[in-house]
């Protein structure tokens, strides 16, 4: 964009100038600039970015501001307020569906980064079969939610699945892993754990592989011990390895809706499950309460920005981003 | 590999494994732009049916259904074939969107409504479900009177087709849904007499002498929905005492908060102590399987668990290996599920749209439909003869009861709103720990709002 801001400075710089020839020479130069003549290439993605995304934010959020419900009215622009917010701070389903997604945002992001982490530090220590490994490890990012939920329902099955049969081996359990309202948020956490600590594997391994080995061996001189090494020197070069794995994972949660509907094929999953994403879009399409469901999608993004944005906020600080 | 090999020159070089990562992270954000609309037909049918001129005759009558899988795509596609026989000339454009319990149609259907782009016809519940379309549905009462179906449907699925006291739906077939399915073999080895069980409390005791007596769980119950529990608390309530006026008058909203204090309580001893124990995570077609496997003695379910008795590999056969009796103390209803059409204001098939809705109500439409699906016609002066034996029995039942209950968790009783209230009651209280009190007053205050 320093093209355009150069042209900018020196369109304006010309303006004190009104003739004929003196127009037509900045037009001219304006549609020789860096800013137009480079607009092909990023004013089409620009456009669909703009109007399909942020566009459709912006939307949301106008609806959200309506009492737009049913089939019969479209939404009235005229009469703009912030009840559904009021309505949805107070309503209990809100509340606790925020606090399961919460939940899930929150764990999931960290301890699949300390996990990606744990695993790219092993496979950077030059072990056999290294890219077999780690193929392995990222497999399951590949499937879709689709199959990993389907698998993962039957891996927790009370009576057969192989999760109780394994732990049945250390006596412990058998658990109800789905029925009981206290373990499911953990049981489906873990699960979407598995499908993406590999993604943060590879994320944070290329991180890895792109600090010198100079500073490996200088540590070493220097008498630190492996664990010393990677704690002081290496991992806190990965933060911005970090930064975009943690943001890529928070998406992921956002779409946790996927992973429960194809796990239960209902969009009210079983209670302990329930996140803000499930509520509203039953409050949008079994109930057709479009403003609210708008007010919830709203809060729903407020909140995946709100867990990242401190994060983003350090790294940004630090020079990171 | 050797171990002499460096970090960074490895098989797989850091600009590889970059490209990877990038690319997946590519491949995850493009899937996230994609992934939460809901899901459409196939692209096989044209989306559009509405050319730059409309011409009556040049756009195709668009009905959505749900049907997509297993009995009920053999039947519909029987059905409009049928269809398209009665009426060679005439496009049609018939979209399956799949989903259980029509969850996607309403959700496509939804969409639509609100986006001006109704489709003419579509498959949904009538009764109170209906009254979400309120001032969109086509007014179809010629089409019932012309043809006679007031006289010759059943009497309560007609009126379950009328909103603001005109017809704006079409029945096609009904599923029972207070049916108690057993495995003969099961009760055999428990020494059980069917017949003796002819209340809820009786069908505990005989639960009782099921786990005492063979090693079969009592009931296949599937939990990974709230609906199936739904179902159970309210065929509970059917079963009792006085459980049809009770019932009657709970779906008006002057129930008795004692009735479903009881219901619960003895849904909650079967739930807690008779059922399968991986029932949280199973569906009703893995529970029925249980049943027909001698794994699990009874379950309770819509007809529609029939589909499965009959297909050509189920093992099963009716009363040899699997049976049948009214949920015990419902013996004289018949508890009635329909499978309706309703149709849409404003289109530009208003004469196809009543052709449609015409042909439904045949008795040829709805016996063909009903035994490939396993659904019994609403038409009462059809010859039951040309139904399965099990599907005869209950299309007798079905001409001959006087009491027909509307389903609960299929639409018919309550609306929207009260349905949505009453799932969250029970999926907040009643899905283990079993919360009697607190699921009672969510019950309540759901239909009283």
């Amino acid at each position: 964009m320093a093209g355009s801001q150069d042209t900018i400075s020196r369109t304006s710089a010309a303006g004190g100038n009104t003739t004929g020839t003196d127009r037509r020479e900045r037009l001219r130069r304006f549609w020789k600039s860096d800013f137009v003549r480079s607009s092909p290439y990023w004013l089409v993605p620009f456009l669909v970015m703009g109007v399909a995304v942020y566009g459709g934010i912006v939307w949301n959020f106008l609806i959200s501001l309506t009492d737009y419900e049913g089939f019969l009215q479209p939404p009235d622009y005229g009469h703009l307020d912030f009840e559904m917010y009021a309505r949805a701070l107070s309503d209990p389903a809100v509340i606790s569906t925020g606090k399961n997604t919460f939940v899930l945002l929150v764990a999931f992001t960290t301890v699949s980064l300390i996990l990606g982490l744990f695993l790219a530090i092993l496979l950077d220590r030059d072990i056999r079969q290294k890219g077999t490994i780690q193929t392995i490890y990222l497999l399951p990012m590949a499937l879709s939610f689709v199959v990993t939920a389907q698998f993962w329902l039957w891996m927790y099955n009370f009576q057969n699945g192989l999760v109780n049969t394994v732990i049945g081996l250390f006596g412990l359990g058998p658990y109800n892993w789905i029925g009981n309202p206290q373990l499911v948020l953990g049981a489906i956490i873990f699960a979407l754990i598995w499908q993406f600590s590999g993604y943060c594997m590879v994320v944070l391994l290329a991180g890895l592989q792109s600090i010198p080995n100079d500073q490996f061996e200088a540590a070493r001189v220097d008498g630190a011990s492996i664990i010393k090494t990677y704690w002081r020197v290496i991992i806190p070069q990965l933060k911005s390895a970090s930064v975009s794995a943690a943001v890529v994972l928070m998406i992921f949660a956002l779409k946790i809706f996927t992973f429960l509907y194809a796990m239960f094929g209902t969009y009210r999953p079983p209670k302990g499950t329930d996140v803000l994403a499930t509520l509203m879009v039953r409050e949008a399409f079994n109930l057709q309460n479009w403003a609210y469901a708008a007010a919830i999608a709203t809060i729903l993004l407020a909140m995946g920005l709100l867990v990242v944005a401190p994060y983003l906020y350090y790294q940004y600080k630090a020079r990171a981003l | 590999m050797t171990a002499d090999n460096r970090i960074g020159s490895d098989s797989i070089s850091r600009r590889q494994v970059l490209g990877t990562a990038a690319g997946l992270a590519a491949a995850g954000l493009a899937g996230c732009s994609g992934g939460d609309t809901t899901t459409e037909a196939p692209a096989d049918t044209e989306t559009d049916t509405t050319p730059a001129e409309p011409t009556p005759n040049d756009t195709a009558l668009e009905v959505l259904h749900a049907w997509t899988g297993g009995d009920g795509a053999a039947a519909v596609e029987k059905l409009t074939s049928m269809f398209e026989e009665e009426y060679p000339d005439l496009a049609t454009n018939f979209r399956p969107i799949g989903g259980t319990g029509n969850v996607n149609l309403d959700s496509v259907v939804a969409r639509r409504l609100s986006n001006r782009n109704p489709p003419a016809s579509w498959q949904a519940w009538p009764g109170q479900n209906i009254t979400q379309y309120g001032g969109l549905l086509a007014n179809i009462t010629d089409v019932w009177e012309e043809n006679g179906y007031t006289d010759t449907m059943n009497p309560m699925a007609a009126e379950l087709s009328t909103l603001n006291d005109e017809y704006r739906s079409m029945p096609l077939v009904s599923h029972r849904m207070n049916n108690l399915f057993y495995n003969v073999h099961v009760f055999e080895d428990a020494g059980l007499d069917p017949d003796s069980i002819d209340s809820p409390s009786a069908l505990l005791d005989a639960f009782e002498t099921i786990d005492e007596e063979t090693d079969a769980v009592p009931m296949a119950h599937a939990m990974s929905g709230t609906w199936t529990t739904f179902q159970l608390i309210f065929q509970n309530l059917l079963g009792m005492d006085g459980g049809h006026d009770a019932y009657m008058n709970y779906i008006e909203g002057e129930g008795d908060k004692a009735n479903l204090v009881d219901a619960l309580e003895t849904t909650g001893e079967m739930l807690s102590n008779h059922i399968t124990s991986d029932a949280s995570t199973i569906s009703f077609t893995e529970a029925n399987q249980k049943m027909m496997d001698g794994d699990a003695a009874t379950i309770q379910q819509g007809n529609w668990a029939y589909g499965m008795y009959r297909a050509e590999d189920s093992g099963v056969a009716y009363q040899d290996d699997w049976d049948w009796m009214a949920y015990p103390g419902t013996e004289d209803m018949y508890m009635l599920h329909i499978d309706a059409f309703t149709f849409a204001r404003d289109t530009d098939t208003p004469v196809k749209q009543k052709m449609w809705a015409k042909f439904l109500g045949t008795k040829d439409a709805q016996i063909e439909f009903g035994n490939l699906k396993g659904a019994i016609p609403l038409r009462t002066d059809i010859d039951s003869s040309r139904l399965t034996p099990f599907l005869e029995m209950n299309a007798d039942h079905l001409a001959n009861y006087d009491k027909f209950p509307p389903t609960i968790a299929h639409g018919l009783a309550v609306s929207p709103e009260a349905m949505d209230a009453c799932l969250t009651a029970i999926g907040n209280n009643f899905t283990g720990p079993y919360d009697v009190e607190a699921a009672a007053t969510g019950l309540m205050d759901a239909v009283s709002q």
